[in-house]
């Protein structure tokens, strides 16, 4: 054994007591992880994980290159930070750098084993397959595309490029269906139409027909009827969002020499169904980041600082560690993921306390804030003392109680594990939810008198048995404790990013952590902030998230113009496409299409004379809105208007991502 | 196949064999840097795909206070969502930049043009212990020299050492008692203690002191060994050491010399010193001031303005100023020469004297007042950056009368920027001056 082996067998053992009981504690927190092996590797071996987006093994592609570059420069000029890496697979890879500091690594642990609950619990990841057996996956693509790259009748920039194109349409995949391959059984249909129309030509020739006859009967648009002899056919059905997918099935290579669409080659067939797999295996990860790195720094928190799982000389550290990652100025999708779960925790927690509180005789939704002093109910939920400090009451701990683990309490008072170091394991999942109760802490001290009347009356009115208790101590002995935590694992079940942030998104959470929208202004000619309404803040979150955050382009039309052409479409929502990259996206998905393709836009106008006055009068224009036709036929990019009723049916009429204020307006 | 590979392809990304990429290209520059950091672009290629115009689709931002109408900072594009009529570049995210301090930067220019300039010392300021290469008789027992120890003691071993078998045997002679003994060896150059032969005879039996008949017998008999063969064949069991032969190491000391720098930055500020021209100072001046503070353990700056008269400013002033008057560059050098001698004197300092702008001066100022002061001033850098974007104008001779004057010096240095792209020869040409000499 080298001696760097030794150095990561010797750091593996010191890690093996934290990982163990970081899954111990997961899973007493009521997270079901999947298992996690645990990987230690050096600085370049990180370097190369974090590079390959967490894996061992990628298709060969100079992307991995250029992330490889930066995390070493970032790394070089900017200091190494601790990353984590674990992929979604079953069981999970967690990678730990061997160079880490015991407080990163616990940090790392943690924060591992709650990306790993998410996995295995999230429905979203379920769309690719149930056991995605990554590792292996991915592994299997690298071979066959190495294979490829080797192969001497093959070209190697051709691959290259041929991966390029495809990654461009990396995200114009349906991600909310389930990931099912291309059907590849029997021809497909475009293919056997071009090849009976090469028969019919063949044909032609065999029959030896004089120039002049041709000339006359079999010409060109007699050629061309043949084609189309079944009429106009129109595919898809319905607009196809997965454009990969359509392009695998019915999409022909470009033969620069020959000038004319050839179908595409078996290597050329299989790296498009080979990168089509790969941006469905990833896609949960980006539907979901918001609400899964959250959900990950929540239970690293929780386990981090509350359950001292960093020891005090290391906490220091973790803390700092968080500062970082928590602390990266703008707007950062990590943060708003812990800060909305957090506040899910406490507004279901003050869900509880107040339909407690409301069951009292005497009290409605209307004189709740009169005739409730909450400084007594903040004394009445503080945990039992005997939880929040487990070692010094270890003998006044009753086995029976349902929030202590009897088996484990025996174990500690026989010391046979060190109960000042692990007081959560004496406790079972109600006994630490009432330990880390979310509503006693000092930042969340003034949240349950926060509660405002319109939400006391949405509670009170599906409530009947009104009149239970006496008095409010008794009602708050009542308190369920785990209904926060219960409520968080239901939404980490069925949500994602969108769906979290428009469910849970209120005025309440936007005031409290500051966030605003902004928009470009013509007349300033810079951003401007223009709101912090809830509503528009939601708006312009759920323009981001939605749909990976690209705007949706659907194939509309397969044999456009009945010359089989493509015809995407892009499906306007009121904000435009950058059209600068959307004709070089074009150009690309001609290589893949193999004959002219277009694209069906709504631009928004303004001319200049427009700008100036606004400029002039301090107020914003109003853009026109302008069907456009692009088009590429392997040669140039064309642009032409189109009518409105053309293009009527792509514009949404019910969403408006705008938010400027109406007296911005001109 | 690998990461190494994937890395060879990336660079190659928008050259030769992938020359379709290039449009998708972005770097970031080296301008706005904030004084103690240096941002470092790096090479990001973005495939293109359908997005949404970046200016379009406005923002979510968190930020305490934010009011209607307040402007933001720019917003935090992703690479490659740069929209169309904006500057490509020029809005880049800050993941696009590496910051660095001076001392990498300093090598790595090092690197990417090939200089290495070495900074004098001047002041010192420690002595400061060396390698442990003296030494001395007394010190403390972890820096003993046993090598020397051991060594010395062997010598000594050898030079006291002799044949006892063979000495005993002598004594056995008959006729021959210690005393003679004693005479016979130190005959022979054997170095034997008259008391040990002593000790010797005494335990021989009164036979064995008459074993032999003569000496000539005993030697033909017995075999006489020498010190070395006998350490071969029985090894050394015991090494005197002496006290007298300790050595102990000691550090060489050294003067530490502490290496201080000080730059002087002359920028025009007159009316004619437009926009474009201020920025190519900035940009040239900025890299400058990185590299010797990189280079140096102690760098201080001076920064002065000018237009007919001279006057110093801070950093965050210097690069903004406009005035309207009329230059007179001279003016700077005389303001340049009372501060260095004031403050910073010739044999405490390096001394780097950097000016720009636009070659424009009142008529024989140059020739008559600069050129003379320039040779005055003990530097080891001179400098002149001419700044004129648009090629020369008729009036702006400064650069080449300086250049003119002092052809082939090794501290005087005159580079001519025009864009952006010539920042980088500038910065080598007035870096490898100094370095000729050095």
């Amino acid at each position: 054994m080298n001696s760097d082996r030794y150095e990561a067998k010797r750091i593996a053992e010191d890690l093996e007591e934290p990982v163990d009981e970081a899954s111990n504690l997961a899973e007493k927190l009521g997270l079901h992880p999947y298992a996690v092996n645990y990987w230690i590797v050096d600085y370049d071996e990180m370097n190369e994980l974090i590079a390959y987006g967490g894996f061992q093994q990628r298709y060969p592609h100079w992307r991995w290159g250029m992330q490889y570059d930066q995390q070493q420069k970032q790394s070089q000029f900017l200091g190494g930070k601790a990353f984590e890496i674990v992929n979604n697979d079953n069981p999970s890879h967690a990678f730990l750098q061997e160079s880490n500091s015991m407080a990163d690594q616990k940090a790392v642990i943690t924060h591992v084993e709650a990306h790993a609950d998410f996995f295995a619990n999230n429905e979203w990841f379920g769309m690719f397959a149930d056991d995605p057996d990554a590792a292996a996956m991915l592994a299997r693509h690298s071979e066959t595309i190495q294979e490829y790259m080797q192969d001497p009748d093959i070209e190697r920039a051709a691959v290259e490029k041929w991966i390029d194109h495809v990654l461009c349409l990396e995200d114009n995949i349906d991600q909310h269906r389930p990931f099912a391959p291309v059907e590849t059984d029997g021809r497909d249909e475009l293919r056997d139409r071009e090849e009976d129309f090469e028969d019919i030509e063949a044909k032609l020739d065999e029959l030896d027909l004089s120039e002049e006859v041709v000339g006359q009967v079999f010409d060109e648009d007699w050629l061309e009827a043949q084609r189309d002899d079944d009429g106009e056919i129109t595919f898809p059905d319905e607009p196809e969002k997965d454009v990969i997918g359509f392009l695998r099935q019915h999409g022909m290579a470009y033969d620069r020499d020959a000038e004319k669409a050839v179908a595409m080659t078996d290597w050329q067939r299989e790296i498009l169904e080979i990168l089509r797999r790969e941006a469905y295996y990833f896609a949960p990860q980006k539907m979901t980041k918001v609400m899964n790195e959250g959900w990950a720094s929540y239970w690293e928190s929780a386990m981090m600082s509350k359950e001292a799982f960093a020891d005090s000389d290391e906490f220091v550290k973790y803390a700092d560690h968080m500062a970082q990652v928590l602390g990266s100025p703008g707007f950062n999708p990590y943060k708003l993921g812990l800060e909305l779960w957090q506040y899910v925790e406490n507004t279901e927690n003050r869900r509880e306390i107040v339909e407690r509180l409301l069951r009292v005789e005497d009290i409605t939704w209307r004189n709740l804030h009169d005739r409730v002093d909450f400084e007594q109910v903040q004394d009445l939920i503080a945990p039992e003392e005997a939880l929040t400090d487990v070692p010094s009451h270890l003998d006044d701990l009753d086995p029976e109680d349902p929030r202590v683990d009897a088996d484990a309490l025996d174990r500690a008072r026989n010391g046979e594990f060190d109960v000042a170091k692990y007081p959560w394991k004496v406790l079972t999942y109600e006994g630490l939810a009432e330990r880390h109760y979310s509503l006693v802490e000092p930042q969340n001290r003034g949240f349950v008198s926060r509660v405002g009347q319109e939400e006391l009356e949405r509670v009170s009115r599906y409530m009947f048995d009104d009149a239970r208790y006496e008095s409010v101590a008794e009602a708050l002995a009542d308190i369920d404790y785990t209904r926060g935590w219960d409520r968080m694992r239901e939404i980490r079940e069925s949500h994602n990013d969108v769906t979290f942030l428009d469910e849970f998104l209120t005025q309440e959470f936007v005031d409290e952590n500051d966030y605003f929208t902004y928009e470009y202004t013509q007349s300033t000619g810079d951003y401007r902030v223009t709101s912090t309404d809830y509503e528009d803040v939601k708006k312009k979150l759920m323009l981001r998230f939605t749909n990976f955050g690209k705007p949706t382009i659907v194939v509309e039309d397969g044999n456009y113009n009945n010359r089989n052409e493509l015809l995407l479409s892009h499906k306007y929502n009121g904000v435009m496409l950058d059209l600068g990259q959307a004709k070089d996206t074009l150009e690309r998905v001609f290589e893949l299409w193999g004959r002219p393709v277009n694209l069906k836009t709504i631009v928004k106008e303004l001319d200049e004379h427009d700008i100036e006055v606004a400029k002039r009068r301090d107020r914003e224009p109003e853009p026109e809105e302008q069907g456009k036709l692009v088009r590429y036929d392997g040669e140039e990019i064309t642009t032409r208007d189109l009518d409105w009723e053309e293009v009527e049916h792509l514009a949404a009429t019910d969403v408006d991502y705008d938010t400027k204020p109406d007296e911005w307006l001109a | 196949m690998g990461l190494k590979d994937d890395l060879d392809r990336y660079r190659e990304v928008g050259e030769e064999r992938r020359q379709d990429l290039a449009d998708f290209i972005q770097y970031g520059d080296l301008g706005q840097s904030r004084p103690d950091e240096v941002k470092i672009p790096i090479k990001i290629v973005d495939l293109p795909e359908f997005a949404y115009d970046q200016r379009d689709m406005g923002g979510v931002g968190q930020g305490e206070d934010a009011e209607e109408g307040q402007p933001v900072g720019q917003p935090q594009p992703e690479p490659g969502d740069g929209d169309e009529d904006g500057e490509p570049g020029e809005e880049g995210g800050e993941h696009e930049y590496y910051e660095m301090d001076p001392e990498e930067f300093a090598q790595e220019l090092d690197e990417e043009l090939g200089l290495d300039l070495e900074p004098k010392g001047k002041q010192v300021i420690e002595e400061k212990e060396g390698d442990f290469t003296d030494i001395t008789r007394t010190g403390p027992t972890s820096t003993l020299d046993f090598e020397s120890l051991f060594k010395k003691g062997l010598k000594r071993k050898l030079a006291m050492d002799f044949d006892r078998n063979y000495l005993r045997e002598a004594l056995k002679v008959d006729g021959m008692g210690p005393a003679s003994v004693f005479e016979w060896a130190r005959g022979e150059n054997i170095p034997v203690a008259k008391a040990w032969l002593e000790d010797e005879y005494d335990a021989l039996t009164s036979e064995e002191k008459t074993e032999w008949a003569s000496m000539a017998e005993m030697d033909e008999t017995v075999e006489r060994q020498s010190t070395a063969e006998r350490i071969r064949r029985e090894g050394v069991d015991q090494i005197p050491y002496r006290r007298e032969d300790e050595r102990y190491r000691y550090p060489e000391i050294i003067e530490e010399r502490e290496k201080n720098v000080v730059v002087v930055n002359i920028r025009d500020v007159s009316g004619s010193m437009r926009e474009k021209k201020r920025e190519l100072v900035e940009r040239t001046f900025t890299p400058l001031d990185w590299y010797l503070t990189g280079k140096y353990d102690n760098a201080e700056f001076v920064y002065i303005a000018h237009d007919a008269e001279a006057w110093e400013v801070d950093r965050d002033e210097f690069f903004g100023i406009r005035s309207g008057g009329g230059t007179r560059i001279s003016s700077a050098y005389e303001l340049a020469a009372a501060v260095l001698e004031e403050e910073y004197p010739w044999h405490e300092w390096n001394r780097y004297v950097f000016a720009a702008g636009d070659s424009e001066n009142s008529s024989n100022d140059t020739e008559e007042r600069v050129i003379p002061m320039m040779e005055e001033i003990p530097a080891n850098l001179h400098a002149y950056v001419e700044t004129q974007p648009s090629g020369n104008a008729i009036n702006a001779t400064h650069a080449e009368e300086v250049e003119r004057h002092f052809e082939g010096s090794d501290n005087v240095a005159v580079a001519y920027v025009s864009s952006p792209e010539d920042v980088v020869d500038a910065i080598y040409e007035i870096l490898s001056t100094e370095e000729a000499e050095a």
